[in-house]
């Protein structure tokens, strides 16, 4: 062992008690940010499908506390506060900052960051930052997601360097009015912009009476000591792997700009000894005039995800933890840093989940019990931006949202199968689905199903999570839908022997009986009776179908999640078929079938 | 005085409390036994009676009110053993109770397994039908349509339907006709409808709403009348009502039409308790009576409740099983939150050296270290003992005598690991146990919340049943009747109002001659910016209303409660006004809470006990050592027949003329 890698004995120079309260303390108020901005968040892929997230970050740049964010928002916020202190050295208590730019550590330019310096006895401690995804940040088209975008005046999203729009607790009245003339939704965007506002308050507002009960003293401490255990947690767990050097690839469907796809390799070197593990993301393309180019915040990121999630033991998510993962990356590279002008508006991710699946699959070269199968990483027609002019109440307001109806299959594990309501790598299960009566009162909209589609999921001793298959189309004036999904051609792959899951489909219904297949990065513009009719990817499976536990595979059938003839050819069970319409297992049949067909 | 029984059916004990035998209120407990519908309620009845110095027949001959609890209904949801029922939905949504509305704890843990649904997509059947946001009918349900899935359900052999089809709070045309079918056709399966049960809107919740109640109708209907004839037979003749989980109560026969609300009931009792204890205690050391956390300490688990400017706090997300992967039962009820954390947490080091305590228990067999049972690992009650908290003597009155050495082994071993001594370790597991260990956690527990004052009334090893003594009779009435606040339809509202006084003074009227001494409105209107989604309740009356600027007056009151509570408001975007309700309370008889009768104290006894790393040489006092009106300095332990209160330094106890201690911090 290496100094870095401390004795437990010596371990712990805090009051061991204290250690785990104040960490319960930071993340509670790191909930309490997170319901205020679900709450009070007016466009719907905030109040209902969440796709925000909040964190506490130290003075020092450090992400200390983000609760049950998303993955790719809030990992990388540290990067984000750090462009505040250089930027503002004027910082002072009252301030409030927009920062959505995702060359100064943002994901992309859609997720407005609200950062509110916490101030206690004059000092700088702690900054709490808001992230939300909007509902239209200003792009040229009606989508958050430009994804042919060749630049960022191509883009055309507003860009904000991070900017003071609060001082002294007050808004600062021009970046409000730039925002109201820019953005097609300015009511609701100002809305989202106090939810979000809101959300970074009340975390100030707790940090204080935090502080106040400990004092400053012991809170810095806390906070020094329990990013040290946080390493030394991940050092921990990084040490019980083999020595060993991993590399994987996942390659992004074709596009107009990379018409053989965009191919990602992630090389993975592990280091037990050090306690460490290195990902190199820089033997990979250079970034494409597309917004298909990863942040240097969603790269960093999408690299920690992948190996979290291979990771099993309980370690804490801060920055703490990371200092044990070692990112290279490449300035130029599409899995990189992007020099500006590039675009990054699929930034948080079509290519990232080309990152985050590999790393994650890459684990199970180790053997069964390592590593992930990959998850279904689409954004179609379950993700779409839809936009249009609701008539319904006599008066003419346009809406511009992005829907989250569908979800992609979860990867299976070494212990259990697919989450069903996986959504995709970088948001796995946390972001919550819209309710299709909400969406019908709130948008002139008809969603007619939303449904899992039997034997979607990759085979496996552990299956994929089935895809979901949504349908909906506007009720009466036109809808303009965006969607921009990968995994049509490249599906989420299997592990150890399971099976890929199933391909993205997207096609559209029209109201005079006709149906045509759309590419599944594009858009669309609907009349009233069309549909919109897709599904996302499936999960992969992981292990040997042959391996899956018959009375799995039987409930599975009863279940409807695979059909009678996978479960012979896929899974080598046979089933009886009774009258009364009940399903056992041929234990005969079975045995014989499985070992007379070895996979 | 009338007489009144309230029984909460737990899990583990079975806790009766009377009122109105002599002017006390008298707990009597048991262990729950669940051969019988009854359990332990004889038992428990017996107990009672025993302290009251009557026959237990002859205390059921002489009650008015029988306040009825049990967990029955939410065990049986979260064991999986209610009755084989199939979920109605509107054909392309099979999937409600699949997806229910997505979100998890614990983002990266891939080792958890995907939740089942509460009922199994082979027993869920889409209907062909669809009615659109506006209510009008895009897709109609024809008889054949209905009959043919009433054939697929008569073949599933299910025992209950849940109906729960898209925007039927619009247009419940279509949930009608099903139900009206199924009650044909099959007349023993018992059956929910959604926009009956609970008219709000999203369908995932609705369904969940019935899925839950129509499971519960065939079980819970039977074990309620098979506790009316048990009562029956044991010679009571009263009126029976069975608690809620809104903290009211209801009689049987309309309890029995939505058995929902009896699951969570008895926790929902724990606020009112807390309540009527800090009311009757205002003045003697507890300043503010409207403003209360209420906590309840069980075997397992540790409940929290919070009561804000006098009124319980209510939601509707209370979940049964994990927050987003149990299962919602998505109506109004008291905001309850557990913690599964008991003297049986095991304490242990995590990789990385961090003391994590729980969740893994040792239950009673082996047990904890300290009960010679073979236990080695060390838990919350080893590390009580340790700090010299527990008597090996008294402990579990009694029942079990504890090996203290033991305890020090097992916590001294865990110490060893992160470099601490065996009190230091044990003061840290109980600590980070937080609520595992009654009232020996409950002074760190409210110091780190900032609370200065804790009132432990003396029937707390019964709080829900002494609860029901304080509930009253509570039914909700919504109408849905959207307006805003730039166009406010002030005679529409009105009407709306009136529409609900008219259906809470039907529901009076039924309770004449039940023992319902008067009648409270409380008024509500759900509320929320234009474009939010979520709403919230802002209380309304008369006066507010009649007002001609009554737009103006809910708005900046809904502005002021969005500002309490999110830090923000928006007084220039337009309010929207959706549902309008009351909570109409029919007040049932209240017992008072009168001075405790006092017995002479037994000899004064000393403990070596740990506080703050030292050890101590620490007075072990019994209720009747302390006198009303004086002080006692900690550290100091009360030794109680259930647990023992630690006082540790800097915070004094009184006991009050009516038996409850009061623990404050002492200004500094």
């Amino acid at each position: 062992m290496t100094e870095t890698i401390e004795t437990l004995s010596d371990a712990i120079d805090f009051d061991p008690v204290l250690l785990p309260v104040l960490a319960g303390r930071f993340e509670t108020i790191v909930r309490e940010m997170t319901n205020t901005l679900f709450r009070t968040g007016r466009s719907s892929v905030l109040n209902m499908a969440r796709d925000f997230s909040c964190c506490i970050v130290t003075a020092d740049n450090d992400l200390l506390a983000c609760a049950e964010g998303l993955q790719v928002h809030v990992l990388g916020a540290g990067m984000q506060t750090e462009s505040m202190t250089e930027l503002h050295p004027e910082l002072a208590p009252g301030d409030a900052y927009l920062h959505n730019d995702p060359f100064l550590g943002n994901t992309h330019t859609a997720d407005h960051t609200i950062l509110v310096p916490v101030f206690y006895g004059g000092r700088h401690l702690f900054t709490a930052a808001a992230k939300a995804h909007q509902g239209d940040c200003g792009n040229a088209e009606p989508t958050t997601y430009m994804a042919f975008a060749e630049d960022i005046y191509a883009e055309g999203g507003l860009n904000f360097p991070c900017v003071a729009i609060q001082r002294d607790y007050s808004d600062v009245e021009d970046i409000i009015r730039m925002c109201r003339r820019r953005i097609r939704v300015p009511d609701i965007w100002y809305g989202d912009y106090l939810a979000t506002l809101g959300a970074a308050r009340v975390g100030e507002r707790r940090i204080i009476e935090l502080v106040d009960k400990y004092g400053p003293e012991t809170v810095q401490q806390f906070v020094t000591e329990w990013l040290n255990y946080s390493e030394r947690s991940m050092a921990a767990a990084i040490a019980r792997l083999p020595e060993r050097q991993l590399t994987a690839s996942s390659t992004h469907d074709p596009i107009d700009c990379a018409p053989e796809g965009i191919p990602i390799t992630v090389k993975l070197d592990i280091k037990p000894a050090e306690g460490k593990i290195v990902v190199d993301l820089r033997d990979n393309p250079d970034c494409i005039p597309a917004g298909f180019n990863l942040s240097q915040a969603t790269a960093t990121s999408g690299a920690i995800i992948g190996i979290l999630n291979a990771i099993p033991e309980d370690v804490p998510r801060n920055s703490g933890a990371f200092r044990r993962i070692e990112v290279e990356l490449r300035e130029g590279c599409i899995v990189g840093i992007p020099p500006e002008p590039m675009s990054t508006s699929l930034a948080t991710t079509n290519v990232l989940e080309r990152v985050i699946n590999p790393v994650q699959r890459a684990f199970a070269q180790l053997g069964f019990g390592h590593g992930l199968a990959e998850g279904g990483g689409a954004c179609g027609a379950g993700f779409a931006v839809i936009s249009g002019v609701d008539r319904r109440t006599g008066t003419e307001r346009p809406y511009v949202n992005q829907l989250v109806v569908g979800s992609n299959g979860g990867p299976g594990t070494p212990t259990c199968d697919g989450w069903v309501t996986y959504c995709m790598p970088d948001a796995a299960m946390v972001v919550y689905s819209d309710s299709v009566e909400v969406l019908e009162q709130r948008f002139p909209m008809q969603v007619n199903h939303i449904r899992l589609l039997t034997d979607s999921g990759g085979a496996g001793q552990f299956r994929g999570a089935p895809a979901t298959e949504v349908a909906f189309g506007p009720t009466d004036t036109d809808m303009t839908v965006y969607y921009f999904a990968d995994f049509a051609q490249h599906p989420a792959l299997g592990v150890l022997g399971g099976l890929p899951g199933s391909p993205v489909t997207l096609r559209r219904d029209n109201a005079d009986g006709t149906s045509v297949d759309l590419a599944p990065i594009g858009d669309t513009t609907l009349g009233a009776g069309d549909m919109v009719i897709g599904a996302e990817a499936g999960g992969g499976g992981y292990g040997d179908p042959y391996l899956r536990d018959p009375a799995l595979v039987l409930d599975d059938v009863v279940e409807g999640w695979i059909s009678v003839d996978a479960a012979v050819e896929v899974y080598g069970v046979r089933l009886h078929h009774h009258e009364d319409g009940q399903y056992t297992v041929n234990d005969d049949a079975t045995r014989i079938l499985r070992t007379r067909s070895p996979r | 005085m009338p007489v009144r029984i309230t029984v909460d059916i737990g899990g583990t004990c079975t806790d009766l409390v009377v009122s109105g035998v002599g002017d006390q209120i008298v707990v009597g407990k048991a262990l729950t036994t669940f051969d019988a519908p009854e359990g332990g309620l004889w038992e428990a009845l017996s107990d009672a009676a025993r302290q009251l110095d009557l026959a237990p027949d002859e205390l059921l001959r002489q009650t008015e009110l029988f306040v009825y609890s049990t967990t029955r209904a939410t065990n049986a949801i979260l064991e999986g053993t209610t009755s084989p029922t199939a979920l109605l939905v509107t054909e392309g949504f099979r999937d409600l109770l699949v997806r229910k509305e997505g979100g998890r704890l614990r983002p990266y843990d891939f080792a958890t397994p995907f939740p089942k649904p509460y009922i199994p997509r082979h027993l869920t059947f889409e209907v062909p039908e669809r009615i659109a946001v506006t209510g009008e009918v895009v897709r109609p349900l024809t008889t054949a349509a209905a009959d043919d899935v009433i054939d697929r359900i008569r073949l599933a052999n299910v025992e209950a339907v849940a109906i729960a089809l898209v925007w039927s709070i619009v247009n419940p045309a279509h949930e009608d006709l099903l139900t009206q079918r199924i009650n044909a056709a099959l007349p023993e399966v018992a059956v929910s409808v959604s926009h009956r049960l609970n008219p709000v809107i999203r369908e995932f919740r609705r369904a969940s709403s019935v899925a839950l109640d129509a499971s519960l109708k065939p079980l819970m209907q039977k074990h309620l009348h098979a506790i009316d004839q048990w009562l029956r037979s044991a010679g009571y003749s009263g009126r029976l009502v069975a608690a809620t989980s809104l903290g009211g109560v209801l009689f049987f026969e309309d309890i029995i039409e939505r058995p929902i609300y009896l699951a969570k009931s008895g926790p929902a009792l724990a606020p009112m308790a807390g309540l009527a204890y800090s009311a009757a205690e205002a003045g003697s050391g507890v300043k503010d009576v409207r403003d209360i956390v209420v906590c309840d300490t069980g075997g397992t688990s540790f409940d929290v409740s919070l009561v804000r400017g006098g009124r319980p706090v209510v939601t509707r997300e209370t979940w049964l099983g994990e927050t987003h992967t149990g299962h919602l039962t998505g109506l109004a009820s008291l905001d309850v939150r557990s913690v599964g954390a008991g003297g049986g947490s095991i304490a242990r080091i995590a990789a990385g050296g961090l003391l994590q305590v729980g969740p893994r228990s040792a239950g009673s067999d082996p047990g904890p270290a300290c009960y010679g049972l073979g236990g080695v690992e060390p838990t919350v009650t080893d590390a009580a003992a340790v700090l010299g908290y527990l008597d090996a003597e008294s402990f579990l009155g009694g029942r079990v005598r504890l090996n203290i050495p033991a305890a020090h082994d097992a916590v001294g071993k865990l110490g060893e690991q992160i470099g601490l001594d065996p009190a230091r370790t044990a003061a840290a597991i109980l600590t980070v146990a937080g609520g595992g260990a009654a009232g020996m956690t409950i002074v760190p527990i409210v110091e780190a919340i900032g609370c200065s004052r804790v009132l432990i009334p003396p029937t707390a090893g019964a709080l829900s049943a002494t609860g029901a003594h304080f509930s009253d009779v509570l039914r909700e009435f919504t109408r849905s009747y959207p307006t805003t606040s730039a166009a406010f339809d002030h005679d529409g509202v009105v009407a709306a109002k009136r529409a609900l006084d008219d259906e809470a003074r039907a529901f009076g009227e039924r309770l004449h001659g039940t023992g319902v001494t008067g009648f409270e409105w409380d008024y509500i209107v759900e509320s929320r910016y234009a474009e939010q989604i979520w709403d919230l309740e802002v209380p309304f009356d008369d006066e507010m209303l009649n007002a001609p600027d009554a737009a103006a007056r809910l708005r900046s009151a809904f502005d002021a409660e969005h500002q309490r509570i999110f830090t923000v408001s928006d007084p220039s975007e337009t309010v929207e006004f959706l549902a309008w309700k009351v909570r109409a309370r029919g007040v049932l008889h209240h017992p008072d809470i009168v001075a405790a009768p006092r017995t002479e104290p037994a000899p004064r006894r000393h403990r070596a006990a740990v506080f703050e790393g030292h050890i101590v040489d620490t007075p072990v006092l019994g209720r009747d050592d302390l006198i009303p009106g004086e002080s006692t300095t900690g550290p100091v332990l009360v030794q109680l027949v259930t647990t023992t209160i630690v006082v540790p330094p800097r915070w004094t106890l009184q006991i009050t003329d009516r038996g409850s201690f009061i623990l404050s911090k002492e200004q500094s």
